[in-house]
């Protein structure tokens, strides 16, 4: 077992002058490789402020984040632009892609970001539509894809980094029940069939049963981190 | 990616882009506009300067121009005279005997510069044929024969036929004065000038003077503007002992209102800019901000910010391309309908522009030797009132653009 994710005793306070909010308060938290994690707990819990710490979007006021054995705490602002490029995959709870490029233009968006050359870009490109089931709508603007769609490209395109993991905050909030399973079913082969970490933040039941472990957060702390039965014996861990 | 993204952003507010790209042009138009017509009207001043009134050249004794003392002609004129029109590029010359003397009437007298001239000669050097408003040219038959000019028969209340007589000293010192009638009351844009000469034939004037053949001053027009300086150096070499000056010696104030004029139009361009820098500042700042989420989005996915300043840059730099031709265009076309046609200034005041001795018809001339310059001003002016707006682009924080 690879560890991709290490966070010893991270926190991060807002209003600290004033009424001290601890957005996430003290959190361990170690995830390896090949995990399919849910992020769970009331609004306000902390829940995407503990995603923008682990995926170097924002920085702990205390404690230490480790990537890889990277600590991102000690990166520049620069450094981590290009770390988050190479490391990281992200997929937000909307407004995802960017909206002048073509559903293939976006995925290949990053991988150009990574100088990746024209001719891997497009079997890259080719692979993932083929994976998330949209090769015909690879010249589509996203204002032309439903929800589901555009979230299945932006799972394409957290891909196309090839990340150690890919963060989601609440990426089904914005879908009806049956986009929600459909882009549940896509991840979940994912990360059976290619081995890909996902971390990813929820309310939704449904998309919790799905997960094979369930971190619990509330005011800041984690208070429950565990196994869940009904996945694991569904689909035991590799 | 960078630029495909920039193209397409453009389309996606194409009202802001058309209000961006005719801001561009409207300012590039502007500021042709200002150079045309300033282009205009120094090329007629100094064209009136040259061919109504000083000429190209003009040669006196070194002492003349002191005091206009009579007694300072050009000694060996003729034969000066000769020498120069050898030299090539020359159009024409011509000579005058000039004194400063009084000019009166029954009811009052005034101050005025006398020039003798050669009529057929004069007409041409100084365009007085053409300046003529009312009566007759010089007739050979006739005596006492004088020219005057708007400004100073509207004082002097003189007509064409009035009697006037004009006083002066000649070469020994004496008192001189000669009763004229007028022949011709003539006007030019140049309203001073006007108040102040009065012509007479050289003929006439000389003997009054008592210099026989001679004369103070040669008039030298070229065909080329551009040789003036090397016709200079040759006359200078050839009669040294002579004053030889050129149009923007002898017309400084002329030479000074061009090159403080070119000062203004680049004042009033710069004005004209600092209001676009203000539209663009504006406008891109708004499609920044526009699309904070999608910009906060792109660095979250790991986008350099030099590529988000760049994105920035270059939407405006599309812009400014887009807008440079329609403003060259209209620039173009309006310079030069108002070339053919002439722009009438009138309505800023005849009077104004006739003292200061402008015509108040312009025509604007396509300013081509300023033109890239311009061109380059607007360019700068509009990747530096990006920058603002492109460094608040990449300043966003992703956690917070997100948020939203
Ligand atoms: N920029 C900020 N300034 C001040 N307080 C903040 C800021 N961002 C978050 N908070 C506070 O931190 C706490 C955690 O917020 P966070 O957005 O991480 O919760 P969440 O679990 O993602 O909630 P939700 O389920 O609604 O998305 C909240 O109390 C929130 O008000
Ligand atoms: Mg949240």
């Amino acid at each position: 077992m690879k560890t991709v994710i290490d966070a010893h005793n991270i926190s991060k306070v807002y209003n600290r002058k004033t009424i001290p909010v601890y957005a996430v308060n003290n959190v361990h938290l170690h995830l390896e490789r090949g995990e399919f994690t849910a992020l769970v707990g009331p609004s306000g819990s902390g829940k995407t402020t503990l995603l923008n710490l682990i995926g170097g979007l924002d920085k702990p006021d205390e404690g230490n984040i480790f990537i890889n054995g990277v600590d991102i705490t000690n990166l520049s602002s620069n450094e981590l632009i290009n770390f988050r490029l190479r490391n990281i995959g992200f997929v937000f709870q909307s407004f995802n892609l960017i909206p002048v490029l073509t559903a293939k233009e976006n995925v290949e968006f990053i991988m150009q970001l990574q100088k990746m050359n024209k001719r891997d870009r497009g079997e890259r490109v080719d692979k993932l539509f083929k994976e998330i089931g949209l090769e015909d709508k690879l010249n589509e603007r996203p204002s032309k894809l439903s929800g589901g769609q555009q979230q299945r490209v932006a799972v394409a395109r957290a891909l196309a980094s090839k990340p150690q993991f890919v963060l989601a905050d609440e990426p089904t909030a914005n879908l009806d029940s049956i986009a929600a399973s459909n882009l549940l079913d896509i991840m979940v082969r994912l990360n059976k069939e290619e081995n890909i970490t996902f971390l990813f933040s929820t309310h939704d039941q449904r998309v919790i049963d799905r997960a094979r472990r369930v971190i619990t957060l509330v005011d800041g702390k984690i208070i429950s981190d565990s196994a869940n039965v009904a996945t694991n014996t569904m689909h035991p861990t590799n | 990616m960078i630029f495909t993204m920039a193209w397409r952003n453009i389309w996606r507010n194409k009202m802001r882009s058309i209000v961006i790209m005719l801001s561009i042009a409207i300012g590039l138009f502007a500021g042709i506009a200002v150079l045309a017509l300033y282009k205009g009207m120094m090329d007629a001043r100094i064209r009136t300067a040259i061919d109504a009134e000083v000429g190209h050249v003009q040669l006196h004794d070194i002492n003349f121009k002191k005091d206009y003392e009579p007694k300072y002609f050009v000694t060996n004129g003729e034969h000066v005279l000769h020498e120069i029109s050898k030299i090539s590029g020359i159009k024409l010359t011509t000579s005058r005997s000039i004194t400063n003397g009084m000019l009166a009437t029954a009811t009052g007298s005034a101050g005025v510069q006398i020039n003798g001239v050669i009529a057929e000669q004069e007409y041409k050097a100084s365009q007085l044929k053409n300046k003529i408003i009312e009566g007759k040219l010089f007739d050979n038959t006739k005596k006492n024969q004088v020219m005057i000019g708007k400004k100073l028969a509207d004082k002097m209340k003189l007509k064409t036929g009035s009697k006037l007589v004009l006083t002066f000293t000649d070469t020994s010192g004496s008192i001189v004065s000669g009763a004229f009638r007028v022949v011709a009351i003539y006007q030019s844009v140049n309203a001073p000038l006007d108040e102040r000469n009065v012509y007479v034939t050289m003929k006439e004037m000389n003997t009054l003077l008592t210099i026989g053949q001679s004369f103070h001053e040669i008039v030298v027009l070229l065909n080329n503007d551009e040789d003036l300086q090397e016709v200079q150096q040759q006359l200078k070499q050839k009669f040294p002992s002579y004053k030889i000056e050129t149009w923007k010696e002898i017309s400084p104030e002329t030479d000074l209102l061009v090159k403080t004029t070119d000062q203004f139009s680049y004042i009033l361009i710069s004005i004209i800019m600092f209001a676009l820098a203000f539209g663009i500042i504006n406008t891109m700042l708004m499609a920044v901000l526009e699309r904070t989420r999608e910009i906060g989005m792109m660095i979250a996915l790991g986008t350099t910010k030099v590529k988000i300043f760049l994105l920035v840059l270059l939407e405006t730099i599309l812009l400014t391309l887009a807008g440079t031709p329609v403003g060259i265009l209209i620039g173009w076309l309006v310079s030069n309908y108002f070339n053919k046609h002439g722009l009438d200034l009138s309505g800023m005041g005849k009077e104004m522009m006739s003292s200061f001795g402008y015509s108040t018809i312009i025509y604007p001339e396509f300013p081509t030797d300023k033109f890239f310059g311009v061109i380059l001003i607007v360019f700068i002016t509009s990747i530096i009132s990006c920058l603002f707006p492109a460094i608040k682009a990449l300043r966003l924080l992703p956690v917070e653009a997100l948020r939203r």
